[in-house]
C-alpha cells in the first residue's frame, strides 16, 4: 500500500507510540484488504460509548492514549451512551455505572470528541455530503451516510472509527471505491408501505434473507428521511450491507444500470406479514413502549403527540421515547416533549433501548416499531416484543 | 515438523502450546480479560484460559468491544502468545495490533483440522509459516 512521507513518519511513531499504533490499525485493516492508499476523512463517527456494552476493557485503551495526549484530527462524535445524562437515576440505572459511564465520556470529551451521543447525527446538522469519505461506526448512521447522502463509508468498529478520527485518514477500499457500490439485487416492491414500521420491516426482511448484497429497491411511493432512517437501521442489524439504492429517491440511483442487475427478487404483503409475525411474540401485557430506535426526530415526536391527543398513559405501561439532547432543545420539540410528559410519556435523550441495561433490567414484554431494536432486544431470548406501526401502539396505550 | 504457509499480520517469532477453539470466537462477551479464560458456555474450552496458548480458532464475530478485550489481555498479563485463524477480521487485527500480539491467517490448509490443542506450535512471520512438532 502506498504511503506519503508523512504517513510513514506518524507510521514510524514520530507523534508518538499511541498515534504510531492508531496508524498501524488502519494500514494493517487496509493491507487486509487490498486498499492501495491511505484516504483523508471528512468525520467520524465513534461507538463503544455505553459502559454496559464496552464495560472495564476500555479503560485500559484510554490510558494508552491519554499518555501521550491523543486528540482528533476532524470533527468527531459518538453514539449513544447507556443513561441519559440527566435523569439515569429515573431510568432506574445504578450509581456504579453511572459513574464509569461519565468517566468514559470524560475520556472521549478530552480527546476533542463531540459527546453528542446520538445514532442521528445527521438529524442535528452534522449532514455528510455527496462523496465524503467517512469513518462512521454505528450501522444505521452507515448505511443512510451511504444511501441516503451518498457519502461512503464503510462499517467501522468502534477501535477502527476511533483510530480515524485520531489520524484522520482510513483505507481506501469497499464503501470508498466507485466499483463496489453498485447495486447486485434487484427488489420490486409490492407491499404497501404506509407507516415507518413498514419501511423497517422492508429492511429487516431484505438484510435476513441477502444481507451482504447490495440492494436497488424500486416502486417505493415514498422516501422521506424518516423512512430512510427505519429502513437503514433494520437492513444494517440483520445483515451486514452498508448499502441501498432506491429508484428515483437516493443519490446513486439514477447511474445504475437496471438491465445489469442480474438477480430480481420481489417482496410481497405476505413477505411483510411474516415479519410482523416474527415479531408478534407478548403472551400476555407489553409492559414497555419503547420508541426511538434510531433517535426519534421532530417529525416522530409530532406524530406521536398527535396520535395521543387528549390523552394520559394507561396505568401498568410505560412509555419511554429515546432522542439526542439537540432535538430535545430544539424550541418546537421541547415544547411537544412537555406536552408529553404531561400525558405520562418519559423522553430520555443520549441514550437507547438497545444499548442501556435499564431497559432489559426492568421489563419483559415490550412494543416498539422498530425491527432494528426488536431484533437486539430479543437476541438472548428473556425479552418479548410485538413489532407495529406507531399508530398502532400509541391507541393502545393511551386513554 | 508439519509446516504450514501462512499471511503474516501482525510480526512475531514465538513457540508454545495451542489452544484450539473450533467455532467462531467473540472476544467480547467470550474472553474474560481479566484472567484470559473463555466464558462462552457454548464453547467446548468453556473455563480454559488463552494466556500464554497459541490461540487458534476460524474467525473472529461478534462487537468491534472485542478489540479492546484483546489489549485488556495484554494490560492485565494474560494475553496468548499468538493468534493464528483461518480468517482475521477487523475485530482481531484491530486487537492484535493494539496489544502487540502475533496474529496470522489464510494458512494453506484448514488449522481447526491440522492443529489440536496441546500440539507445540511455532510461527515465524517472516519466513511466512507455521510449524507443528510431530
Amino acid at each position: 500500500m502506498y504511503l506519503t512521507k508523512n504517513q510513514e513518519r506518524l507510521l514510524a511513531g514520530e507523534k508518538g507510540n499511541a498515534i504510531a499504533k492508531m496508524m498501524k490499525l488502519i494500514v494493517k485493516i487496509g493491507e487486509v484488504n487490498n486498499a492501495d492508499k491511505l484516504i483523508q476523512i471528512r468525520s467520524a463517527q465513534i461507538a463503544g460509548v455505553s459502559y454496559h456494552t464496552v464495560g472495564d476493557a476500555i479503560f485500559s485503551f484510554f490510558e494508552l492514549l491519554s499518555s501521550d495526549k491523543v486528540m482528533v484530527k476532524v470533527p468527531s462524535w459518538l453514539n449513544p451512551a447507556g443513561m441519559d445524562r440527566l435523569r439515569w437515576k429515573e431510568m432506574g440505572i445504578k450509581t456504579a455505572f453511572a459513574e464509569k459511564q461519565f468517566e468514559i465520556l470524560k475520556h472521549y470529551e478530552e480527546m476533542g470528541i463531540d459527546t453528542t451521543l446520538t445514532c442521528t447525527p445527521y438529524l442535528i446538522g452534522l449532514i455528510p455530503s455527496f462523496g465524503d469519505h467517512l469513518a462512521w461506526s454505528e450501522s444505521s448512521a452507515v448505511s443512510m451516510a451511504n444511501s441516503f447522502f451518498g457519502a461512503r463509508t464503510n462499517r467501522e468498529g468502534g477501535p477502527s472509527s476511533l483510530a480515524s478520527a485520531i489520524t484522520g485518514f482510513t483505507a481506501n477500499y469497499g464503501m470508498h471505491k466507485e466499483e463496489n457500490r453498485i447495486p447486485e439485487t434487484f427488489v420490486k416492491i409490492k407491499a404497501e408501505t404506509n407507516t415507518l414500521s413498514d419501511f423497517s420491516a422492508l429492511g429487516y426482511w431484505y438484510g435476513e434473507m441477502l444481507g451482504d448484497s447490495i440492494p436497488f429497491f424500486s416502486s417505493l411511493r415514498s422516501f422521506s428521511i424518516d423512512e430512510a432512517k427505519m429502513l437503514s437501521s433494520a437492513i444494517a442489524a440483520s445483515g451486514s450491507v452498508p448499502l441501498f439504492h432506491v429508484e428515483t429517491k437516493t443519490p446513486e440511483a439514477k447511474k445504475v444500470k437496471i438491465t445489469e442487475i442480474e438477480n430480481k427478487i420481489i417482496y410481497t404483503e405476505e413477505d411483510k406479514e411474516k415479519v410482523y409475525e416474527h415479531f408478534n411474540q407478548i403472551k400476555d401485557y407489553a409492559d414497555l413502549v419503547a420508541i426511538g430506535c434510531p433517535h426519534t426526530s421532530l417529525v416522530d415526536l409530532q406524530l406521536i403527540s398527535e396520535y395521543t391527543q387528549n390523552a394520559k398513559v394507561k396505568e401498568n405501561i410505560e412509555v419511554w421515547i429515546f432522542t439526542s439532547k439537540l432535538i430535545s432543545q430544539d424550541e418546537k420539540a421541547s415544547r411537544l416533549i412537555h406536552e408529553l410528559e404531561e400525558k405520562g410519556i418519559k423522553i430520555f435523550t443520549d441514550t437507547c433501548m438497545v444499548v442501556s441495561p435499564a431497559v432489559s433490567d426492568k421489563f419483559k414484554n415490550i412494543l416498539t416499531n422498530s425491527a432494528k431494536a426488536a431484533f437486539y432486544l430479543t437476541r438472548d431470548g428473556t425479552i418479548n416484543v410485538n413489532l407495529l406501526s406507531l399508530s398502532e401502539i400509541m391507541g393502545s396505550v393511551v386513554q | 515438523m508439519k509446516e504450514v504457509l501462512i499471511r503474516p499480520i501482525v510480526d512475531g517469532s514465538v513457540e508454545g502450546p495451542a489452544l484450539v477453539s473450533p467455532i467462531p470466537i467473540s472476544f467480547f462477551g467470550g474472553i474474560n480479560p481479566k484472567t484470559g479464560e473463555i466464558i462462552d458456555s457454548e464453547n467446548p474450552l468453556y473455563g480454559q484460559s488463552i494466556a500464554d496458548k497459541i490461540f487458534v480458532f476460524p474467525k473472529g464475530k461478534g462487537s468491534t468491544v472485542g478489540s479492546y478485550i484483546i489489549y485488556g489481555l495484554r494490560v492485565n498479563g494474560v494475553a496468548p502468545l499468538a493468534f493464528i485463524a483461518n480468517i482475521a477480521e477487523t475485530i482481531v487485527i484491530a486487537g492484535a495490533i493494539l496489544a502487540e500480539i502475533p496474529l496470522v491467517d489464510q494458512p494453506e490448509e484448514d488449522v481447526i483440522s491440522f492443529i489440536k490443542t496441546d500440539d507445540y506450535i511455532k510461527l515465524n512471520t517472516q519466513k511466512r509459516i507455521i510449524s507443528k512438532k510431530e
